[in-house]
């Protein structure tokens, strides 16, 4: 399995730079997940580790060995595509088989990796059928086929499960985690879907913008995300932010909302954010950490009372979104719990779990989770 | 209504009326059909009639005479020597065509600077009337102040005076350059679309794969653009079949008989010997012929869906 | 990969401008010998370009009325096309909503288009004797019209099914009868390939040569037939041949290129949607 390193990479087409200074680093067996919303360079930054794009400046190598200039095919990596691309007047078997056959590889040996390929993902009985025969869910299973059957060093996935419906997308995102673990490949994925990413990674790539916001293993991006995008991005519903101060409360901290809402700091948080006291701030609590007041005091927790506004349950959970200093906050409760929209209600916020953003810089400069 | 019932008419494609409306629709088709039958129906009928008299310039002999016609038709040496002569451009000028054209789009698939201009340029020939197309290279082929011959002089070194009009080895090659050199934007025209069309991700796909360019040519593109090739391969055929106007414009059919085709010989039998049965008899012979192998052709490719 | 694709593109631009050339040559030639002086129309070496435009040429085919045959193409093309696009996109609507005729009358219709004309001109030749029609404009009009529609309803049926059909059954519901959705629902919306079909059938009428050959005398001379008659056994009158071609051709380029858009289209068939 390889090991996968890019150097500075610049990208351009025409005006617009689209990939601004990428520095990566994937180890060998890992799964990177690129994420990040549309127009992000995610495709773009694939692409040009396939070879199917030119990059301007920087470097990328494979293994040590560094493939600017070298063609796709000669690259030793397989992709799938998000429309699949099967090709649709070869039967599964033969569109399997393409890759294997270019390479001029014994047929008696082709056959062989293609129907252990095709057993692996459960379409061993499809191999006679066409494409346009099969289903969305058997298609991206072939397209996956022919990827594994030659034994690249790197395994590229554009969006691949981005045309299925929910279901199917659930099953096979189960399919290709598991794929991963029996062949241990070195495998990068890009997706838009936050949940893919969050499930799929050993490490998350957090791109806006042609750069990179974040790397690191999935939970790590939730609990300290480094700036404001990469906090929002990251957790559904959204975390919620208010804007307020930091003022001195006793001997810690307190974050002030615009209508004089107050909420104590934790000491940990406080301890990061001393010098930031008397400025404009942007705190962060996601809904998860945001619940109805049991009338037991959490440790780190700050209640307050507001009004209802909105109520939606989804089954397992109920969300909440109730105003406070002017902002709507979301919060989640039990399902079961009978709340209407107008009625008053207790928040506990787990302020252990907040976050402080610098309004100016977008970064996040304090959480209140020990490193 | 059955849930089989039901299930037919939601079934019904989403472009036509569930409603139909008898007498509209069928008012609709009225005009253009009887105009139809002017070319479609009546030339079939009046030609089988007339094939079976005597009819000449001369002679208005429409009595009953039996299949005399037709059995001259398999003696007329002179008509077979025209559909070999038909076969033979149909069968010289459509795969170079069709070659020369995949080349071309090829060529132009791709961006590069200019493009736009070049096919433009490019599509002219197949614009003007092929009767003005032959008249210009009845022109550029003139033995002694034409520019082929001047340019092959220019070649060789020395003076060149071919007739590519009338010696017996010239013709052909003069009629296929021409018909060759009108029709080919054609083809190119609609290969260079079709080509576009193809799905690009199968193509980077292949090409991860490590196939090189004719493995990606012969087993992607060429299966992905067949259905537009096979038209333009039907209309083209079709049309060289009925190749007329290059050749009256290059040779007339000459020298002597040696470039007439199958329209050519037709119009000669029937617009200067006059010899109107015997002309409605290949008339018949080539409409019944022709209709059978085009609704065939049609049919199987499913154009009427 | 980046020095790979800078080698192909000078290789490329070549081959480009040589096929540019020899297609382009030939039409360039033709054009040039019409501004020629017959001194250099037949001079040896030929002359690559003339000297000076001359329209003496073209004033000559005006003063002796051989113009006149572009306008005699003029009439019988636009007014074929005119009353073939009409009947036509009826025919086609009636064929795409109504399935009238099912899959026969579509296969039969479209098999006209690939009928030889060799073979139909003679018994309508000998009809048109009989009916006095030859050599009159309303004899070759009908022709014309009838050999077109064809090709109008080819093209015109996939322009109508790219419609959707809500806005007709919208259009029913809020009042109109059938023929006011075919005027004023669906015509307006395949304005773009009416203007198309209609200016390629117009390009097949006037660049016709076999149907006028046979079917006119002096009347109603075509352009395209007019040019053959400067064919000479001797000599042909190449700067006539050259000009009256050049007079033929420019108003197709003009019209053409008016609807270049749609050129892959409309010569296609709608084969491929350009």
């Amino acid at each position: 399995m390889a090991e996968l390193t890019i150097h500075g990479l610049h990208k351009r087409f025409g005006p617009v730079e689209v990939l601004r200074g990428i520095d990566l680093k994937v180890s060998s067996g890992e799964f990177a997940v690129l994420v990040g919303p549309s127009g992000c360079g995610k495709s773009t930054l694939l692409r040009t580790i396939a070879g199917l794009e030119d990059i301007d400046r920087g470097t990328i190598e494979i293994d040590g060995r560094e493939v600017n200039d070298v063609r796709p095919r000669d690259r030793d990596i397989a992709m799938v595509f998000q429309n699949y691309a099967l090709y649709p007047y070869m039967n599964v078997s033969d569109n399997i088989a393409f890759g294997l056959r270019a390479r001029r590889t014994p047929e008696a040996e082709t056959q062989r990796r293609v129907r252990s390929a095709a057993e692996l993902l459960g379409i061993g009985g499809l191999l006679e059928r066409y494409p346009r025969h099969l289903s969305g869910g058997q298609r991206q299973r072939v397209a996956i086929g022919r990827a594994i059957v030659r034994n690249p060093k790197l395994f590229l996935f554009d969006e691949p499960l981005s045309n299925l419906d929910a279901q199917l997308r659930d099953e096979m995102r189960s399919e290709i985690k598991r794929l991963h673990q029996d062949l241990a490949a070195t495998m990068i994925y890009v997706t838009h879907d936050q949940i893919e990413a969050m499930t799929l990674a050993d490490r998350i790539v957090l791109m806006n913008s042609g750069q990179i916001e974040q790397v690191g293993a999935p939970l790590d991006l939730y609990d300290r995300p480094a700036t404001r995008f990469v906090a929002g991005f990251l957790g559904s519903p959204k975390i919620n932010l208010l804007q307020g101060r930091l003022v001195a409360n006793g001997r810690s901290l307190a974050f002030e909302a615009s209508d004089g809402t107050s909420l104590a700091l934790p000491a940990a948080l406080a301890a990061a954010a001393h010098a930031h006291v008397d400025r404009s701030v942007t705190l962060g609590v996601r809904p998860q950490h945001i619940g109805e007041a049991s009338g037991i005091a959490g440790r780190n927790e700050v209640t307050l009372r507001t009004a209802i506004e909105l109520v939606q349950p989804t089954g397992s959970r109920t969300y909440v979104t109730a105003r406070l200093a002017d902002a709507a906050v979301v919060a989640e409760t039990d399902a079961h719990a009978a709340l209407k929209p107008g009625a008053t209600i207790d928040l506990a916020f787990d302020m252990g779990h907040a976050i402080l953003i610098d309004p100016e810089s977008g970064k996040v400069f304090a959480h209140g989770l020990a490193e | 209504m059955t849930s089989e019932t039901v299930d037919r008419v939601l079934d019904t494609p989403v472009h036509r009326h569930r409603m139909p409306d008898r007498n509209f629709r069928l008012w609709l088709v009225f005009p253009a059909v009887l105009l139809l039958l002017l070319i479609g129906l009546f030339p079939l009928i009046y030609s089988l009639v007339i094939s079976f008299q005597n009819l000449t310039m001369l002679d208005q002999d429409t009595s009953f005479h039996g299949l005399m016609n037709y059995a001259q038709l398999f003696r007329d040496r002179r008509l077979w020597e025209a559909i070999l002569h038909t076969l033979l451009i149909t069968a010289v000028a459509l795969p170079l065509e069709l070659v020369l054209g995949l080349v071309m789009a090829q060529l132009f698939l791709d961006h590069m600077p200019g493009r736009q201009l070049f096919i433009a340029l490019i599509v002219l020939p197949t614009i003007i009337s092929p009767i003005v197309a032959g008249a210009t290279w009845r022109l550029m082929f003139d033995q002694r102040y034409g520019p082929v011959n001047q340019i092959i002089s220019w070649l060789t070194g020395q003076q060149q005076v071919l007739l590519w009009t009338v010696n017996p080895k010239l013709v052909y090659p003069a009629i296929l350059i021409c018909e060759i050199w009108q029709w080919t934007p054609f083809m190119f025209l609609i290969l260079l679309a079709a080509l576009s069309h193809v799905d690009r991700s199968q193509l980077e796909a292949a090409e991860l794969d490590g196939a090189r360019f004719p493995r990606i040519f012969f087993k992607i593109v060429l299966p992905a653009i067949w259905p537009v090739m096979a038209i333009a391969i039907l209309i083209r055929g079709v049309d060289l079949v009925r190749i007329f106007d290059v050749i009256w414009a290059l040779t007339g059919g000459g020298p002597g008989t040696m470039t007439e085709t199958i329209s050519i010989y037709t119009y000669i039998q029937g617009f200067q010997q006059f010899e109107s049965s015997y002309t409605a008899a290949i008339a018949f012979l080539i409409v019944a012929l022709m209709s059978i192998v085009v609704t065939w052709a049609i049919r199987r490719m499913g154009l009427a869906r | 990969m980046n020095a790979r694709r800078r080698l192909a593109l000078p290789l490329r631009y070549a081959a480009a401008i040589a096929f540019t050339l020899f297609f382009i040559f030939p039409v360039y030639w033709l054009f040039i010998i019409s501004f020629k002086t017959p001194a250099e129309i037949f001079s040896y070496p030929p002359v690559w370009y003339p000297k000076s435009i001359q329209f003496a040429n073209y004033w000559v085919l005006f003063k002796d009325g051989d113009a006149f045959t572009v306008w005699n193409s003029l009439v019988l093309a636009s007014i074929s096309t005119l009353i073939a696009m009409v009947l036509g996109t009826m025919c086609a609507y009636s064929l795409v909503r109504f399935r009238t005729g099912g899959e026969n009358l579509a296969v039969w219709i479209i098999s006209q288009r690939l009928m030889p004309p060799i073979a139909i001109i003679f018994p309508i030749f000998l009809l048109y004797v009989w009916l006095g029609w030859v050599d009159t404009y309303h004899g070759l009009i009908i022709l014309y019209t009838a050999f077109s529609l064809p090709y109008v309803i080819w093209m015109m049926r996939g322009y109508i099914e790219e419609v959707p059909i809500e806005l007709e059954e919208s259009a029913l519901v809020d009042g109109c009868t059938r023929w006011e959705v075919l005027w004023k629902v669906v015509f307006p919306m395949v304005r773009a390939g009416l203007f198309a079909t209609a200016v390629f059938t117009f390009v097949f009428a006037w660049n016709d040569f076999i149907f006028a050959l046979v079917l006119t005398r002096t009347e109603v001379i075509t352009y395209t037939v007019q040019v053959t008659h400067y064919f000479g056994g001797q000599s042909n009158f190449w700067a006539k041949i050259a000009a009256m071609s050049v007079l033929g051709t420019v108003p197709i380029f003009l019209a053409v290129a008016t609807m270049q858009r749609f050129l892959v289209r409309g010569i296609s068939m709608g084969a491929v949607k350009g």
